[in-house]
C-alpha cells in the first residue's frame, strides 16, 4: 500500500486532503466534499485507491473543530 | 447459480418451491430458526403451507445483537403467516470467544443458538430443525454453517438449490411482505474483527442504522464500527443522492448523534461481506 502515491493520484482528480491508513482502509479526509456525489469523480477515486493497495476508500470531511486535526505539521 | 438458457427464471424457482414442498413433506415436522428475514420468512410460509402450521414451530433467538426493529418485523412476519412462535434467549454475549471477535465468531453464536435449539425440537417432537440458508450463502466465509453441521441442522432452501433471487421471486408470488426487504444480518457483523462485541457498540451500530433510515435512507445500509470511526455502506443509488454537501452533513450528524466521534462514507458503497475483504478473510 502507498499512501503517498494515493494521495498524489487523488489530488490529481481534485481531491486535496490526508488519507490515514487503517490496514487496507484510506479514510480521506477532507475539509470539503469536493464532488463526490458525481459517480465518475468517485469511481476514480476507488479506483486509484485499489492501484495502490486499498481494499477500501471512505471520505471522511471534517469540520472547523476537526480542521487542526487534519494537518500533520 | 447459473441457470440454463432459454428456461424463465420463475419457472426455475416454481420448481425449485415444489421439490421445497417435497423435502419438507418427508420430513413431517420442523423447527425453524426464524429471524423474520426474506429467507425464513419464506421458509417459514412454504413449511406452514405444506405440513399445516401444526407442524411447525418458529424461534427467534434473541440477544443483544439481534436488532430490535429486526425483531419487530420477525413478530409483524409470524403474526401474518399466522405461525406458531416461541421466543428464547441466547447468551453469547457471555462466551468470550464470541466477545472477542474473530473471523470465525458467527461460530460461537450459531453453536450457542443451535444447542438451544436442537433439545427444544426433541421435547416437542419435531422430526428435524431446519434454518433459511440459500444456495448463495454456500459460497463466501460462513463459519456459522459448521455449527448448524455439527448440530445436525438441515437447510432445505440450499439443499434444492433456491438462491436469494429464487426466494424473493417466490416471496413476492406468494404476496410476503419481506420479499423486497433488504438482508439484515446480526449487529455484531459490523464490527471490524478484534474489537471486542459490547452491548455499548451493538448499541452504537443500532442507533445509528435506525437514525439513518429515519432521514430516508433506503436499501442496502451498513454502519461499520472501527472503534472512534464509523464507515457507512450505502447502495450506489443511495450514494450520489447522499453524497451532496447537505444531506451529507445530515446523515453525519445522525452517525454522531448515535455516539460515533468521527464519520466516514465509503466510497465505493455496500459490499456484503466488507469486513472480510478489509481482513482478507476468505471462505475456507
Amino acid at each position: 500500500m502507498n499512501v503517498e502515491n494515493l494521495e498524489r493520484a487523488l489530488a490529481e482528480i481534485g481531491l486535496h486532503g490526508i488519507v490515514e491508513v487503517r490496514g487496507s482502509l484510506a479514510v480521506l479526509r477532507m475539509e470539503a466534499d469536493a464532488g463526490l456525489a458525481d459517480d465518475e469523480l468517485r469511481f476514480l477515486a476507488v479506483d486509484a485507491a485499489e492501484r495502490n493497495g486499498f481494499t477500501h476508500l471512505a471520505l471522511e470531511v471534517v469540520d472547523d473543530a476537526d480542521r487542526a486535526a487534519i494537518h500533520r505539521d | 447459480m447459473t441457470e440454463p438458457r432459454g428456461v424463465p427464471a420463475t419457472s426455475l424457482a416454481d420448481e425449485k418451491e415444489r421439490a421445497l414442498v417435497a423435502w419438507l413433506r418427508d420430513r413431517g415436522s420442523v423447527l425453524l430458526g426464524f429471524s423474520g428475514g426474506v429467507d425464513s420468512a419464506y421458509l417459514a410460509s412454504v413449511a406452514a403451507e405444506a405440513l399445516g402450521r401444526e407442524r411447525v414451530l418458529a424461534v427467534i433467538g434473541r440477544s443483544a445483537s439481534y436488532p430490535e426493529e429486526q425483531w419487530r418485523v420477525a413478530r409483524e412476519v409470524a403474526t401474518h403467516l399466522d405461525l406458531p412462535v416461541a421466543e428464547i434467549d441466547t447468551e453469547e454475549m457471555a462466551d468470550a470467544r464470541y466477545v472477542s471477535n474473530p473471523s470465525n465468531r458467527c461460530y460461537f453464536c450459531k453453536t450457542e443458538l443451535w444447542s438451544k435449539l436442537a433439545p427444544l425440537a426433541r421435547d416437542r417432537g419435531l422430526a428435524v430443525v431446519i434454518d433459511g440458508t440459500n444456495a448463495d450463502d454456500l459460497s463466501g466465509h460462513r463459519p456459522g454453517m459448521q455449527a448448524a453441521r455439527e448440530h445436525g441442522v438441515r437447510s432445505p432452501l440450499a439443499e434444492v438449490g433456491m438462491t436469494k433471487r429464487d426466494v424473493r421471486d417466490r416471496s413476492r408470488a406468494r404476496g410476503l411482505p419481506t420479499w423486497s426487504q433488504p438482508s439484515a444480518p446480526c449487529l455484531s457483523s459490523r464490527l471490524q474483527y478484534g474489537l471486542s462485541v459490547t452491548p455499548e457498540r451493538l448499541g452504537q451500530v443500532e442507533r445509528a442504522e435506525r437514525r439513518l433510515r429515519d432521514l430516508g435512507i433506503s436499501g442496502d445500509l451498513r454502519v461499520r464500527h472501527h472503534g472512534d470511526l464509523a464507515r457507512v455502506e450505502l447502495s450506489r443509488e443511495m450514494l450520489a443522492l447522499w453524497l451532496s454537501p447537505i444531506p451529507m452533513r445530515m446523515m453525519i450528524a445522525a452517525v454522531r448523534a448515535a455516539g460515533f466521534a468521527r464519520v466516514a462514507i465509503d466510497l465505493r458503497g455496500f459490499r456484503s461481506g466488507s469486513l472480510n475483504i478489509l481482513n482478507e478473510v476468505t471462505a475456507a
